[in-house]
């Protein structure tokens, strides 16, 4: 797979948000050639998210693909309903990127069955690389959507994965990785630690 | 291929070294047994007495990318100089296990254990805890994968085979470690020192207690123990001494001896009488006077009578209403072999050997001397098959 192959065993893909705006979205969609060129790019909503197994870039248990924005996020056996806010994904102190998310569930809508597969869209917020302030970015990039390439401003970079209380949502996020005993046997060292004498 | 690691990275963008476990073991600890190349220079060998935690990550840092973990080899060929554990001192501190091993599986079958420690500043037994967190890697034995077909009954003889398999583990060898620092995921105490700080210890086991962490099946059990100390709590305030007091402390000790009366007379005037009393006066320092050797026996027994009652009382719902001495636990190396440094070192993870590591941290500084928690945690233990209690 591209330039990873040639790596030794324990590296892996694990990119921050950072990473994949800077170092694949804005490359995407500047029409750089990303390397590694690994994160292949899907059509929109055409497939459920257990479907992405060979066709998505797996990594830990974890799915990466380009994508387009749409307004509507329905597959063929469900849809992708957002939960929560939007994040801003800055670098060096500027804020370059929005993460949404989602979660998928079958079925109709307002009739469906929650699913764990949960899916991060990273997007733009600036399709220039960064010359304009954070403030008016929204603005202006739809206006840039408007007259320069149409197509290249509205990619995403995706995440999708299965979330369960043992998956590693993101390397940065959850990499501290203590087993639920660990933690109960750390606290209990504080109680035995409170214990000893003082002298 | 060639990937400078150390001078220009060419990690590509977005990959990190992250190894699986199994990775770890089965390739770059193996290779390093075997004293195989190792294509790239990743992990390191360190000598870790001499690496302070927080020098690791310049040590072991790859490429120049952001890291949340650190890696190397060391060679475990250090012991304290009174026994056969492991030296893992540093100048400024020392690593001390936590927990028990972990048995780490590939989809085949086991291959390796793991064991966490704690980095602790200063010396012990007055270190201060650090969030440094260290999982020291090693490949399974002989001697562990005969364990291993033990494991799965939970009975005190595998406990006790298993246990008498990790005393000649594989001390000798190569290990890989993963290092990293604890995130908090709650605001924490843990650093505060303070001295008389029972209801911070409360606090902190009913948090744990109350906890969505510890909510999954698997640890209803523990969940349950922590919430019958969290009970119990109230009545052990009082701070305990060191589990093997030397002689030369005796003095210090006999003053707070004074407070340990009282949840002792409570018990008394509980009138259930379960146990045989131990002295009136000055149980502990009576128990401090002796030398170190010749703690009472019946006292570690009894903690561990107690672990059953609770187990017991998990399992089947109820307490069987026997005397809490018929309970014999002849396996007080194991409790002794836990209550220092080494606790759950080289243990295996059979059930029964996870209560008894819960029961030895819980009540381990009592068990040597000292009764007060002993007796509230007899009592909050007796209020679920009595309700007649005072």
């Amino acid at each position: 797979m591209g330039g990873a192959s040639n790596l030794p065993p324990g590296f892996h893909f694990f990119p921050s948000d950072e990473e994949l705006i800077v170092h694949f979205l804005r490359r995407k969609a500047s029409l750089l050639p990303c390397r590694p060129d690994i994160v292949p790019t899907l059509p929109p909503n055409r497939y459920d998210p257990w479907e992405l197994n060979g066709k998505a870039l797996e990594a830990g248990n974890q799915w990466y693909f380009f994508s387009h924005s749409t307004q509507s996020r329905t597959s063929q056996n469900g849809q992708w309903n957002p939960i929560g806010a939007d994040e801003a994904v800055s670098s060096g102190g500027r804020n370059i990127g929005l993460k949404k998310k989602f979660i998928f569930s079958i079925g109709e809508p307002f009739q469906s069955n929650k699913t764990n597969w949960v899916m991060h869209e990273y997007h733009l917020l600036d399709g220039n690389g960064g010359s304009s302030t954070s403030s008016s970015s929204g603005k202006r990039s739809h206006k840039k959507k408007g007259h320069s390439n149409k197509e290249s401003s509205n990619w995403v970079i995706c995440r999708v994965f299965e979330s369960s209380c043992h998956s590693q949502v993101s390397f940065h996020e959850d990499d501290m990785e203590l087993s639920c005993l660990d933690e109960v046997f750390l606290s209990l060292d504080d109680y035995d630690e409170v214990s000893l004498p003082k002298n | 291929m060639s990937i400078s690691v150390n001078g220009q990275s060419c990690v590509p963008p977005g990959f990190r070294f992250h190894p699986t476990e199994e990775e770890l073991l089965n390739y770059y600890l193996r290779k390093k047994v075997a004293s195989q190349q190792i294509d790239l220079d990743v992990i390191r060998d360190v000598d870790l007495n001499k690496l302070e935690p927080w020098d690791i990550q310049e040590r072991c840092k790859i490429g120049s990318g952001p890291q949340n973990d650190w890696y190397f080899f060391s060679h475990k060929d250090k012991k304290y100089p009174t026994g056969t554990r492991t030296n893992r001192a540093t100048a400024a501190g020392f690593w001390k296990a936590t927990g028990r091993d972990k048995a780490i599986y590939n989809a085949v079958s086991r291959i390796g254990m793991r064991k966490t420690l704690v980095f602790y500043k200063g010396r012990a037994p007055h270190g201060l805890k650090s969030d440094w967190i260290m999982h020291e890697y090693r490949l399974l034995d002989a001697d562990d994968s005969s364990s291993a077909a033990t494991a799965a009954m939970v009975t005190a003889s595998s406990v006790a085979a298993s246990e008498a398999a990790g005393q000649q583990g594989p001390e000798d060898g190569w290990v890989v470690c993963r290092v990293f620092k604890k995130k908090h995921h709650h605001k924490d105490t843990n650093s505060g020192s303070g001295s008389g700080s029972g209801n911070k210890k409360a606090a902190a086991l009913r948090r744990s207690s109350s906890s969505p962490l510890y909510s999954s099946g698997d640890d209803a059990a523990l969940d349950q123990i922590l919430h019958y100390m969290g009970r119990s709590s109230a009545a052990c305030k009082q701070e305990h001494d060191s589990p093997r007091p030397a002689p030369a402390q005796t003095q210090a000790q006999a003053r707070p001896t004074s407070r340990y009366l009282r949840p002792i007379e409570t018990a008394l005037a509980g009138g259930h009488g379960f146990m045989k009393l131990p002295p009136l006066e000055s149980p502990s320092s009576a128990a401090a006077a002796a030398p170190p050797n010749t703690t009472p026996v019946p006292e570690t027994t009894m903690d561990w009578a107690m672990m059953d009652r609770l187990v017991a009382s998990h399992l089947n719902g109820q307490l069987h209403d026997d005397h809490a001495s018929t309970a014999v636990v002849d396996d007080d190396h194991r409790l002794c072999s836990a209550f220092d440094d080494g606790a759950g070192e080289d243990n295996d993870d059979g059930g029964l050997a996870f209560y008894s590591a819960a029961a030895t941290r819980l009540l381990g500084a009592a068990a040597g001397a000292v009764d007060d928690d002993l007796w509230s945690f007899a009592r909050s233990a007796e209020r679920l098959s009595h309700h007649g209690s005072q």
